[in-house]
């Protein structure tokens, strides 16, 4: 997809190498062999999965050049330059013997592979960008993502949604890809593709010029990305993680960008240079959630690790760790005046706590199951839970107001639009639903799945 | 010569303590694995072929037909890998290596022949109009379960790995449909592409996984996996056909070299009748992999000779298929032992059949010192053995025997054993419990008291512990789940802790398995009595048991009966008893009979003798039975079936080993020599020097074999092992020897002052005017029940001449013996 090395061109922060148009290789003499274009690629298919932890199989970590070149365990010279057959890195990949050839447990190298690897060290072995500590993940060739299906032959679970700043508009994740559909009338807007396999969070800058694409593949890669939402061209891509980016979210102003992922970090993005200003590394496990405050000087976080915690949004300082919800946190958010904090988790409630002093303020209980998400507004708590409901509950006395029905299956994504007083939510079957909040009336029913015809029966039943 | 030097002279002896540590580490290693060898097909009489038919009613459905030859000379090999098996219609069904898979609906027949044999197995193809569903329950979890994703050490830990968690062995299909593919916000499959879920990628290594390389895209369960995922994740249909059985063939099987391979087939059968082929997808492990290996495609290879049960386990459901493999071993030769009793013919049988050949019997020096600390737990006095020696009765050890079951101290020491299970402490039952609950333990050992009122006595106990001391035991066990446990495992055999939260990850025991036997003891209620540390036991006239993951209310349950129905009775614990004692419960003699073999011989049939499971066969299935049944026959006679096992020639072998015998280590074809017991070893030092250990809080002269409880403070008994009696396992009780050991023989405090005690027995002989010859004598006599060698003696009495003073060179001799393997263990 020769196309597809546009792209390139906009790869900005973090990202420090950036691949040239591929036409320029001459055809006749074959251009030294490239760290970065063709090792890295090979190091981070083959081999990191054995050898990218900060604890590697054998002591030998493949995370970078630096320690690509450093000897393991066996004290062998990983690489000597100019001599692949006293580089521990050749030997073991081009072994013959089977209880000692790399990859151990997976499948060998091709004989190209192979060769390419000999090339690079036989011609010196040399480190071709910039920072030699740089992540193997972050200097390799950028391609586009695959294209989505053309038209889906089955529904994908709904991850995220968004509405447009002006209610008109619904973004909704797809497979290697968004999509765009009119908040009214559940049809299909526009397509933005050349994004990750998967969408976890969708975001809108207040002006409506930029919307935030967070996901990436699991267990493999994150990402974010800025696209112009309204042509659905790539503006910016910000760093790349080592798994799935769960939430993205601008600041009150739009212009940072916070960022968290199953990489257990949250980042913060300057949205004008794109490049990543505060990395809070603090939590034990997934950051899925995260929140402003109202004035955009705080940072709240929900984590896989049983907690939600509060983080000074200018220097990622952490502030106050609230541990009351006992299970997995998945959603947080402020209420209006930032004087209260709300979490949802696994332990089926939503909590209220002070982010002054950390004390639980009330909860509200009554989901049958996990509470995936929730936003607020003024007196308005949404939620969507696994338990199949989209509910609304009031800030005040954390009561019970409305359920918003239909749903078939767990719904993981709720959003809200003040101007137009709608509400959307999706679900695991992948349908989306818009309603009204003053009536509870339905608006809109979709499956977000360009193309895609249900059959007679429902396709996935739901669970017992 | 000084006290240090000796102790450094005399160093070996002392070092088989640790020696034998190292020798149990060295046991952990894994026999090498040999490679099946080719197999000779030869001249079979017949063949077979099992099932004789088969139904592939589905796409997903194929069959492993297995191939058996029999022989002129009666034996039996498995020729499903030689056989040449052909369908004869390859547009209705195909045969690749025995296995048939449908291509058409219709019907055909597959051919298997082999060594000039022919048979046709009919085959019947329908349902092919459409790819099959994989079931989740039955294919998805399955697979899981068999790549040993959902075991206790990964996803299945109570707390997952890396935050993914699934149901020990598939035990929860509820919980797990959620975690797999709606957990995460769906991250764990993906519907789009099902070769890019993570569910695959990570166990496939693509993607770094803390559990290592799980699967292979050739390993049948990857397919199962992303056809799962490709239809959708979906759950099987309410009306789906439960599995109701599983079967493996050969259920047995006796494999003389050369045949030594065979292929399990594993049918699982269903609730509408069906029969589906799972051995693919069933796990198999072997009870001893150095007697067979087996696959993961249930192919068994056999390693040595020996048996070997083959658990095959297709989630909740298990089955074993026995296996014993039987070798030519040159020039052995059956030497005909004379057989004492039943206990003989059974062990012989066996030993001929594998052809392991029993030692000789023992000596009358080594019967007497055996049989007494066997039975009454401490040595002989030397005049006792010098009688015993000198008696030309040819009855004389059956004598001996009679003679020790009807001595006090055997009831003491028996009473000990039953103190270590029923967990008797002060903690636990009071001071007062303690006296009064061994009291009439004691008491029970001495009267004979038989082991069904013996055991009705303490299930059906009530009133306070202080009257009615039986009734300790529901005071030691202080809830429903203890008295689960303890009982099941106590008279039961079955350890079914397990399925307290779960089902049995290994056996067929459910979690309401668990909770009905609960229901039979949850009316068992608790009060402080009158006075202090008394308890009152009663029983409540309501209240049901509640399994917790069900929240169903469970009906009193009974293994192997089912559901008892108990309405209008307040005490359910009779009807417990009732069913328990009857001389057909399987259970019940067995674990009895078992337990007293294993005090006796040193390692139960069953091993560990509380241990009871398909996967941990006996070892002589016939002994046990025909113990088990004559006990159960007999009145529950406890001394009768000791008599019985100490009269018979296999009790009474030698334990020097033989080039036949060498290796055997599990029928019983030499004594097993093991290290004294704690108890039995502390006063054995107290017997050889006549000096007694000092109780705090018991009379002088009580013996280590005669204490009430672990309550008394005594670093020796501990570092030898004595339980703190926490539980009801007989395993409590460490049999492991360590270094402390060996520093308390060598150098200890209380060696050390018994060898040195102005009062000791090696100063009563020298007071006695005996002469360092026939005190040498004596001390052999007292610590190893025989006469020393004339080199022994030369020896001994150069040291003591050489030593300077004479009581220190006795001492040393003392020490010597003491510290001597032959005084350490029981042989």
């Amino acid at each position: 997809m020769p196309t597809a090395r546009k792209i390139c061109v906009a790869v900005w922060g973090l990202v420090s190498v950036v691949s040239v148009a591929g036409g320029a290789m001459a055809a006749d003499a074959p251009a030294p062999a490239s760290f970065s274009k063709d090792v890295a690629p090979i190091l981070l298919k083959k081999c990191q999965a054995c050898h990218g932890s900060p604890e590697p199989k054998g002591g030998y970590q493949v995370s970078n050049y630096t320690l690509v070149i450093k000897a393991g365990e066996s004290e062998s010279a990983a690489i000597t330059p100019g001599k692949p057959e006293d580089s521990e890195l050749f030997t073991l990949i081009s072994s013959t013997d089977p209880d000692s050839r790399m990859p151990k447990e997976g499948d060998p190298l091709s004989a190209e592979q192979i060769a390419i690897v000999k090339r690079w060290i036989s011609e010196g072995a040399q480190y071709d960008g910039a920072d030699p500590k740089a992540s193997l993940a972050s200097i390799v060739p950028r391609t586009a993502a695959p294209d989505p299906p053309q038209a889906y032959r089955r529904a994908v679970p709904i991850t995220a949604l968004a509405f447009s700043p002006d209610g008109q508009e619904l973004a909704v994740n797809g497979y290697h890809e968004v999509t765009i559909w009119n908040a009214a009338s559940g049809a299909l807007a526009r397509r933005i593709k050349n994004v990750a396999e998967r969408t976890q969070s969708l975001a809108y800058n207040t002006d409506g010029s930029l919307l935030a694409v967070a996901g990436g593949t699991p267990g493999q890669s994150g990402e974010v990305k800025l696209f112009n939402p309204a042509l659905g061209t790539l503006v910016k891509e910000l760093g790349s993680m080592g798994d799935v980016a769960y939430r993205a979210v601008f600041n009150p102003a739009g212009t940072k960008l916070a960022v968290a992922g199953a990489d257990r970090s949250i980042r913060v993005f300057d949205v004008a240079s794109g490049k990543q200003e505060i990395l809070i590394e603090d939590h034990a496990d997934w950051v899925v959630g995260l929140a402003w405050n109202p004035d955009g000087t705080r940072l709240a976080s929900a984590s896989r690790d049983k907690t939600s915690k509060l983080f000074n949004a200018t220097n990622g300082e952490s502030l106050m760790t609230y541990s009351g919800q006992g299970d997995q946190v998945f959603g947080v958010a402020f209420n209006a005046d930032g004087k209260l904090i709300f979490t949802a988790g696994a332990d089926k409630k939503i909590h209220a706590w002070n982010p002054d002093d950390g004390a639980k303020k009330g909860e509200i209980a009554g989901f049958g199951r996990d509470v995936f998400g929730l936003v607020t507004f003024q007196d308005k708590i949404f939620s969507c839970s696994a338990d199949k409901t989209v509910q609304q509950h009031r800030v005040e006395g954390f009561k019970p107001f409305k359920t918003y029905a239909g749903h078939t299956d767990a719904v993981y994504c709720v959003a809200y639009h003040p101007g137009t007083g709608r509400v959307a939510a999706g679900s695991f079957s992948g349908e989306v639903r818009v309603w009204n909040a003053e009536d509870g009336a339905a608006v809109a029913t979709f499956i977000a799945a360009p193309g895609y015809t249900p059959p007679a029966a429902p396709p996935v039943a739901a669970a017992k | 010569m000084s006290w240090n030097s000796w102790k450094r002279s005399a160093q070996l002896p002392a070092c088989g303590l640790v020696l034998c540590l190292a020798a149990c580490l060295a046991r952990n290693l894994a026999a090498a694995e040999t490679p099946a060898e080719p197999i000779v097909v030869g001249s079979p009489s017949r063949i077979e072929v099992y099932p004789t038919q088969a139904k592939l009613d589905s796409t997903r459905r194929t069959m492993h037909l297995i191939v058996s030859g029999f022989y002129a000379d009666g034996g039996v090999q498995d020729l499903t890998s030689v056989a040449e098996v052909k369908s004869k219609d390859d547009h209705v069904a195909r045969a690749d290596h025995a296995v048939v898979s449908p291509v058409a609906n219709g019907r055909t027949e597959v051919t298997v022949k082999v060594g000039g044999h022919e048979l046709n197995v009919p085959v019947e193809v329908a349902n092919q109009e459409s790819p099959d569903k994989v079931s989740f329950n039955y294919g998805t979890l399955a697979v899981l379960s068999k790549q040993g994703c959902n075991s206790g050490a990964c996803h299945g830990s109570p707390s997952g790995k890396g935050g993914f968690r699934m149901s020990l062995r598939a035990y929860d299909s509820a919980l797990d449909i959620e975690t797999l593919v709606r957990e995460a916000f769906n991250r764990r499959t993906n519907l789009y592409e099902p070769e890019n879920s993570l569910l695959l990628r990570k166990p496939l290594m693509e993607l770094a996984h803390g559990g290592g390389r799980r699967l292979k895209k050739t390993d049948p369960g990857y397919e199962v996996l992303r056809d799962w995922i490709a239809q959708g994740c979906q759950v099987d249909p309410a009306e789906a056909p439960s599995c109701v059985k599983l079967e493996v063939y050969p259920r047995e099987r006796i494999l003389k070299r050369p045949a030594h391979t065979q292929q399990l087939v594993a049918l699982a059968h269903f609730s509408d009748g069906s029969v589906r082929d799972v051995t693919q997808l069933a796990v198999f492990t072997s009870s001893d992999e150095s007697v067979a290996s087996v696959d993961a495609g249930g192919l068994v290879v056999g390693q040595d000779r020996g048996e070997a049960a083959i658990l095959a386990r297709y989630l909740d459901k298990i089955e074993t298929s026995s296996m014993m493999f039987l070798k030519e071993i040159p020039g052995f030769v059956w030497s005909s032992p004379p057989e004492n009793n039943f206990v003989d013919h059974f062990t012989f049988q066996k030993l001929q059949q594998l052809q392991i050949l029993p030692s000789e019997l023992c000596t009358d020096e080594e019967f007497v010192r055996r049989v007494y600390l066997d039975v009454i737990g401490i040595l002989p006095e030397p005049s006792e053995t010098a009688q015993f020696l000198t008696d030309s009765d040819p009855q004389k050890r059956a004598k001996l025997i009679d003679g020790l079951l009807q001595r006090p101290e055997y009831a003491e020491f028996w009473a000990l054993k039953w103190g270590d299970l029923l967990r008797i402490r002060n903690v636990k039952v009071s001071n007062g419990g303690v006296h009064k609950f061994n009291r009439w333990l004691v008491a029970a050992f001495r009267d004979n008291m038989p082991y069904d009122q013996f055991a009705r006595q303490l299930l059906t106990a009530e009133g306070s512990t202080f009257v009615n001391p039986p009734a300790n035991y529901f005071r030691t066990a202080t809830e429903t789940n203890d008295c689960t446990e303890t009982t099941s495992q106590l008279f039961l055999g079955i350890r079914i802790q397990c399925a307290k939260c779960h089902n049995h990850p290994f056996e067929r025991w459910s979690q309401d398995n668990y909770y009905g036997i609960g229901a039979f003891f949850n009316r068992v209620q608790r009060k402080p009595g009158i006075n202090p540390d008394e308890q009152v036991i009663w029983v409540a006239r309501g209240g049901e048991v509640t399994q917790p993951r069900t929240g169903k209310q469970m009906q009193p349950w009974l293994p192997l009966t089912g559901s008892a129905d108990l309405k209008g009775e307040d005490d359910r614990r009779g009807t417990f008893v009732d069913w328990l004692v009857r001389p057909e419960n399987p259970f019940f003699p067995k674990v009895e009979v078992n337990r007293i073999w294993g005090h006796l011989l040193g390692r139960g049939i069953v091993e560990p003798v509380d241990d009871f499971r398909d996967s941990n066969p006996p070892s002589s299935a016939a002994l046990i039975n025909a113990l088990a049944d004559d006990f159960a026959k007999n009145g529950y006679d406890r001394k009768r079936v000791m008599r019985t096992i100490l009269n018979s020639r296999t009790y009474q072998l030698s334990s020097r080993k033989n080039e036949f015998n060498a290796t055997d280590t599990k029928y019983f074809s030499h004594a097993t020599t093991r290290l004294l017991a704690a108890e039995q070893l502390l006063d054995a030092i107290c017997r050889v020097t006549l000096v007694s250990e000092k109780f705090a809080g018991l009379p002088a002269g009580t013996r280590a074999t005669q204490l009430p409880s672990p309550d008394v403070e005594s670093d020796f008994l501990k570092v030898f092992g004595q339980p703190a009696r926490e539980t009801a396992c007989a395993c409590e009780r460490s049999t492991d020897s360590n270094l402390s050991q060996a520093l308390q023989m060598i150098n200890g405090p209380l060696v050390h002052a018994k060898v040195r005690d102005e009062k000791n027995r090696l100063r009563a002989l020298v007071t006695a005017g005996k002469s360092n010859e026939d005190i040498v004598g004596e001390l052999y006599l007292a610590a190893l029940c025989r006469k020393p060698s004339d080199a022994e003696t030369a020896a001994a009495t150069k040291h003591i001449a050489n030593a300077g003073d004479r009581f220190r060179g006795l001492e040393d001799v003392c020490w010597a013996l003491l510290n001597a393997n032959e005084f350490l263990f029981q042989h």
